[in-house]
């Protein structure tokens, strides 16, 4: 008897201590809200752009502050998880390199098809339906050691889930309650800080903070076995109205109460209860499953890490989660996000460690952000950065311009007068000020009316399967993986058409120094004053891996794939998951989003045959207050560390003449290069051959999209 | 006897009555001003947070300079005669600007000489020597130019610059443009400077303009010069000399053979310091060769003035973290539109002045070049964000009357009437807009992110303790410190809520104190923002990370008062 009392005692005082334990105590965690003040209703699409968002701001309550009119909300909301931590990757002359390193830890199938790892909240809180296997998804995939890019996809299944690692159903939160009382509160009970109860207000109070937040659900119910339950009237699920601590329970004792609103009148109160428990559904919450995560994010770095993509107007939650160097047990690295360019940052968001929070292993930590004006950023770790940059840590973001969302075949003048607060449509008459640019008022803004105004700017929202130039003097096309036409796009919101491309490639720029790669794996002092890149990355990759064994000549449907490294846990990891061959459909033109991640060296880049013409720098579109563009062509471009700009490789031939013109300088077939011209960094460390070179591919058609994992027809 | 006293009174007179005139003018960029400069070249030490004190060469004052800038600066401002960068010469458009130089260099460093590019310089005195007049040891030699193009100028030596340069013989011309525009000192310019005023803010300008174009005003100005160091050079050097001592210039032997190459810099200085050494103030006494500091601050709305040159060898990408810079004008040359149809300048309230409009890049990494100037516009609002970094709250359980304050929207956004208010030039569209869900503090409810458990996170130097600005914000935004036991047991208090108002939930304490009292006080709790230069390895000092070329800018609220002196 006397050990059954203390065994549920031991019992009592587990679930004491571990209901304690606010949510926040949890330290692993994926934040996707499929809906928030800003984004009301459903964001699993992004909505077309007919005006800029209209608000009302309440002037009496809690709850001053702006709310979007239903039908006039413009982006939506996307979601990635990534983890921090180390792994391995391939260079172009075999070797393995131990990096400090990103990897995805949602959008797994998209990263590994060269995509973006951002998701919508529907896609992002989907749970795994099976369990995840370490090295996924190149362990699904089957992945076989020592493969080269896109031989890397082998006989397993396709894997195909692009949800977050680890998202699980939080579990079912079950509170002991002591008393009830339904109506007014009996002495010695005191009431709590809410509104005064009304005859069907029932007060419940608990000893420990129930952590339930004011409109979420409970349920009360009975132990079947109870001796003392709550009378029938208070059971079934409600909805808290009110919660309160520091409060004194009809029973006698300082407690925490909540309340909610029953059906019945004339329930009275009732003390001492036992085994009367309120608990709360299981929800996706951004509650996860620790295992999975350290299952997939262990030694799962990328280089570059996961991709991120998304829309100007879009809220963006990036969750970083510290999984550990399990290489480097002797450092307690943090990592952060800095995403790199962001106008207008707050500190705390910045991730700079030393001005903000850095995360520790064993955590996650979530970066929110209202989208910037569009143009290609990066993001990358922000501790020790000439270690941390060096090691791998470096990350390619871009941002859509709302200029894409315009309904075909409007006038894309018109539709930058919208966001400029020019002229507004009768449905959205009120500008958005977020989204103006008033250059006599404002030194920082590039998205200026194109000089001329609307007669001379007539170019309208392309249309699905045609090309940027009009009329096409040598035609290709782009289509989906269903087949379907894919239309142009545009790198900023540039009213005149200017910056359309039909395909679009983000490269990073960066250099490996073998030797202190090799000290970062071992443990011997770091000297920074002797680094020498010996390999030259473009996305990761040396020639010939940047475009795998789809190189020398356009092949026919070859689309390069990941490439794996098999990591020192034995297993194939997809350590580089994008490719840096440029496809361009015959005619067309290709954005290339460029970004130099070094360390110690500028970077050029050269073009033979294509012309470059650039028409962005640091994520602002070329162009001067009066509106007239300053963009400029050239066959190279030097950036500096923690540069970007904006290139479109220009293959439409526009210089060939008429339309259908024999004499074509870019034909389907044909095969051109971008490399580095300091031919020294043309080698893969002793290799005096690869290097930062890639091949672009002049194709009849671009099958599987506009971005990296297509394929050249 | 009378005479000369009453000459002397009249000097004195003259002097309060210039030194009045400068208060209320604007002073600069820390530098020395008038039209004749008396400039020496010596050697001296330079320190570096590792402790080494690296032999160089500088420029200095031979005899005290006529005047200091800033006004607001003057009390502090000082000239030795050695300094790297060597003094910021001050001067105004069309001036006739004379410097005399004498070599006071070790007799064997030889000859030495100024280059002030993109000005007509008339050098007379010393010897020819290949780029322009030297001065051989011991002589001196006079340089004069007209100040033609107001901005930002280097001047550096023109005799053995691969050897000179690198040890220190580099400064900065700043030329004050001649007329102001209108559109400058009005509309926004004259609501921040009531609000200096109100708070009790020095202006530590030169002038309102950059230069004479409507696009060119500013709220405040810094000036930054980067180099870097190879500490094998001037250690050579030092040797050389101290074999040399004695030697007659001119003669076998009494030179220096220095090798400047391999280059293998150690050392990456702005304004000759490192970090963290440039945050320390102008002049501090730790640096009696290293005058000039690299601590930038600014207030929400102002806008900020960078002047940079490349002074070493290498290009440095210079990262601005926060936002964008505007870049005005490369070597003191507007960047401007080839439209002819002009840009109107005008800001609420204020006088519009035409002109042609800004054509430089917009940049979040502005390379610095070696021997190029560039001058650019950088400004911090916190637009976008899409929450109310200062935690307004329409009702506020804390009585804190400065958690309820309102945001009027002028035509761009800005609350910029109320220039006595904290949150003078807050973005409105964000305003009462929470960045949590749950009640953090006085901060309300609805926001999109849960904020992390501030025990799986480690918090940074600069780090004010809560995601907002100013102290107000953070303190009123703190969580409620446990008492007790860790983890959320309960506070043993509960604020004040009655009926109808929601009760503030205590349990969401934290055990942890973030209060930085050194780098970010409490009466600051600024947000800091990264100034460095993104070939990563040069925020390096000898090895040592951090270091090198690297600063925090700090944006701060309204009521922190800026006082560059400190």
């Amino acid at each position: 008897m006397t050990s059954r009392k203390l065994e549920i005692t031991c019992i009592l005082l587990l679930v004491f201590c571990v209901a304690a334990l606010p949510a926040a105590a949890q330290s692993f965690r994926a934040q996707c809200p499929p809906s928030t003040i800003t984004h009301p209703g459903d964001n699993n699409a992004e909505p077309a752009y007919n005006g800029p968002t209209q608000f009302t701001r309440p002037t009496t309550g809690t709850q001053q502050w702006v709310v979007p009119t239903s039908g006039t909300v413009n982006g939506a909301i996307k979601c990635q998880q990534v983890s921090g931590g180390d792994g391995y990757m391939t260079e172009a002359d075999g070797t393995q390199t131990f990096m400090f390193s990103f990897g995805p830890l949602s959008g797994l199938a998209d990263i590994a098809s060269g995509n973006t790892g951002a998701e919508f909240p529907s896609v992002f809180n989907t749970p795994y339906p099976g369990t995840l296997v370490r090295g996924d998804p190149a362990t699904t995939d089957g992945a076989v050691t020592g493969a080269s890019p896109g031989v890397g996809v082998g006989a397993g299944t396709a894997f195909t889930w692009n949800g977050a690692v680890g998202i699980a159903p939080d579990v079912i939160q079950t509170l002991a309650v002591s008393d009830v009382a339904e109506g007014a509160i009996p002495a010695p009970g005191t009431a709590p800080h809410c509104p005064a109860p009304t005859a069907t207000t029932v007060t419940a109070y608990t000893f420990e903070p129930a952590g339930i937040p004011v409109g979420a659900q409970v349920t009360i119910a009975n132990s079947p076995a109870s001796a003392a339950p709550a009378p029938a009237g208070f059971l079934g699920t409600f909805t808290v109205t009110c919660a309160d601590s520091n409060v004194i329970s009809p029973g006698g004792f300082s407690q925490y109460a909540f309340q909610y609103t029953d059906s019945t009148t004339g329930l009275g109160s009732s003390t001492s209860l036992e085994g009367t428990t309120a608990s709360t559904p299981p929800a996706i919450d951004g509650h996860v499953d620790p295992r999975p995560i350290m299952d997939i994010g262990v030694m799962n770095g990328n280089i570059p890490g996961p991709l991120l993509a998304f829309d100007e107007d879009d809220e963006v939650f990036l969750t970083l989660t510290n999984v550990g160097m399990i290489m480097r047990p002797d450092l307690f690295e943090q990592h952060t996000f800095h995403f790199h360019g962001y106008p207008n940052a707050s500190s705390f968001y910045d991730g700079v460690p030393d001005a903000s929070v850095a995360i520790d292993i064993g955590a996650s930590f979530t970066y929110y952000y209202m989208a910037p004006d569009a143009g290609t950023y990066f993001y990358h770790c922000h501790i020790t950065p000439p270690e941390h940059l060096q090691m791998g840590m470096v990350n390619q973001l871009y941002v859509r311009p709302r200029q894409d969302r315009v309904p075909a075949g409007q006038s894309l003048y018109t539709s930058l007068g919208y966001q400029n607060g020019i002229s507004e449509p009768t449905t959205n008459p009120v500008v958005d000020l977020r989204t103006a640019c008033s250059p006599g008022a404002d030194i920082l803004c590039s998205a200026t009316m194109p000089a001329g105004g609307a007669t001379a700017n007539t170019a309208t929202r392309a249309v699905p399967g045609s090309l940027c130039s009009n009329p096409a003097v040598n035609v290709g096309a782009v289509v989906d993986a269903a087949g379907n036409g894919v239309a142009p796009d545009y790198v900023y919101n540039d009213g005149d058409g200017s910056t359309c491309y039909e395909v679009t490639y983000p490269i990073q720029e960066h250099g490996f120094d073998p030797n202190f790669h090799f000290v970062g794996m071992t443990f011997n002092p770091e000297m920074f004053v002797d680094m020498k890149d010996k390999y030259f990355l473009l996305n990761g990759r040396s020639y010939p891996d940047t475009v795998g064994q789809c190189g020398g000549s356009v092949i026919s449907g070859c689309a390069p794939g990941p490439q794996a490294t098999v990591s020192s846990d034995g297993t194939m990891h997809y350590s580089q998951p994008l490719p840096a061959i440029i496809n361009i459909p015959a005619g067309g033109r290709a954005s290339l989003r460029l970004v130099n991640l070094s360390v110690a060296e500028y970077f050029t880049l050269q073009t033979l045959g294509i012309p470059m013409h650039v028409v962005g720098w640091n994520a602002k579109l070329l162009r001067d207050q009066a509106g007239t563009n300053t963009e400029y062509w050239t066959n190279s471009i030097n950036i500096g560390g923690g540069e970007s700009d904006d290139v479109i490789l220009d293959a439409s031939d526009n210089g060939c003449g008429s339309p259908g013109c024999a004499a074509k300088l870019y034909p389907a077939g044909s095969v051109f290069y971008l490399y580095e011209p300091d031919l020294d960094r043309l080698s893969n460390d002793a290799e005096n051959f690869g290097g930062m070179m890639t091949e672009v591919h002049i194709c009849s058609s671009v099958t599987g999209g506009n971005t990296f994992g297509n394929s050249c027809k | 006897m009378k005479n000369a006293l009453s000459q002397i009174t009249r000097i004195l007179l003259q002097t309060v009555l210039v030194l009045s005139l400068m208060a209320t003018a604007h002073a600069a960029v820390p530098g020395i001003t008038g039209t004749t400069f008396n400039l020496t070249a010596q050697d001296g030490y330079l320190n570096q947070p590792d402790g080494e004190a690296i032999y160089s060469w500088g420029y200095g004052c031979s005899v005290a300079p006529a005047g200091f800038a800033p006004a607001a600066l003057v009390s502090v401002s000082v000239c030795p005669t050695m300094q790297v960068p060597g003094p910021t010469l001050i001067v105004h458009e069309n001036d006739t600007v004379t410097i005399n130089l004498v070599n006071q260099l070790p007799t064997a460093a030889g000859n030495t000489s100024i280059l002030f590019p993109g000005f007509q310089v008339t050098a007379s005195g010393g010897v020819v020597g290949l780029l322009t007049h030297e001065a051989a040891p011991g002589q001196t030699v006079t340089y004069t130019f007209t100040a033609s193009q107001p901005g930002t100028h280097p001047y550096y030596s023109g005799t053995q610059g691969d050897l000179q340069i690198e040890m220190g013989l580099y400064g900065a011309v700043v030329v004050i443009p001649a007329t102001i525009p209108g559109n400058c000192t009005t509309g926004y310019h004259s609501a921040i400077a009531a609000a200096k005023a109100h708070w009790g803010e020095a202006d530590f300008r030169l002038a309102a303009a950059a230069y004479d174009h409507p696009g060119s005003c500013y709220d405040r100005e810094y000036l930054f010069q980067w180099a870097e160091m190879d500490s094998r050079i001037h250690r050579q050097a030092q040797a050389q000399v101290a074999a040399k001592v004695g030697c007659t210039a001119g003669t076998m032997g009494c030179s220096l053979n220095v090798q400047t190459e391999p280059y293998h810099p150690a050392y990456f200085i702005i304004n000759g310091r490192s970090m963290p050494d440039l945050m320390d103030p102008n002049y501090a006494s730790e640096y009696p060769h290293q005058p000039y500091n690299a601590d930038p601050h600014t207030h929400p709305g102002d806008l900020l003035l960078l002047r940079t040159i490349g002074q070493g060898r290498w290009q440095h990408p210079f990262h601005e973290h926060a936002n964008h810079v505007r870049i005005l004008a490369r070597d003191a040359n507007l960047e401007l539109s080839s439209s002819t149809t002009p840009v109107s300048y005008t800001t609420p309230g204020g006088t519009a002045v035409s002109g042609p409009g800004l054509a430089g890049l917009l940049m979040f990494n502005t390379d610095t070049t070696p021997g190029e100037s560039f001058d650019g516009i950088f400004y911090y609002t916190g637009r976008g964000l899409n929450w109310d970094p200062y935690g307004h709250h329409p009702v506020s359980s804390s009585n804190d009357p400065l958690a309820t304050l309102p945001c009027i929207p002028d035509v761009n956004g800005y609350n910029s009437a109320a220039t006595t208010a904290v949150n003078f030039f807050e973005w409105c569209q964000d305003h009462n807009k929470p960045v949590e869900v749950n009640p953090f503090g006085d901060v309300g409810a609805g926001g999109p992110v849960t904020l992390p458990d501030p025990d799986v996170v480690t918090n940074g130097q600069w780090y004010g303790g809560t995601p907002y600005l100013g102290p107000d914000a953070s303190l009123r935004a703190k969580m409620p410190t446990c008492v007790g036991s860790p983890n959320g047991t309960p506070n043993p208090t509960t604020p004040s809520g009655g009926a109808g108002t929601p009760p503030v939930n205590t349990a969401n304490c934290t055990t942890l104190n973030p209060a930085n009292t050194q780098l970010n006080p409490a009466n600051e709790r600024g947000w800091a923002f990264m100034w460095h230069s993104h070939n990563e390895r040069e925020i390096t000092t000898n090895n040592v990370f951090p270091g090198g070329m690297l600063m925090m800018l700090l944006v701060d609220s309204r009521e922190f008062v800026i006082d560059e002196t400190l």
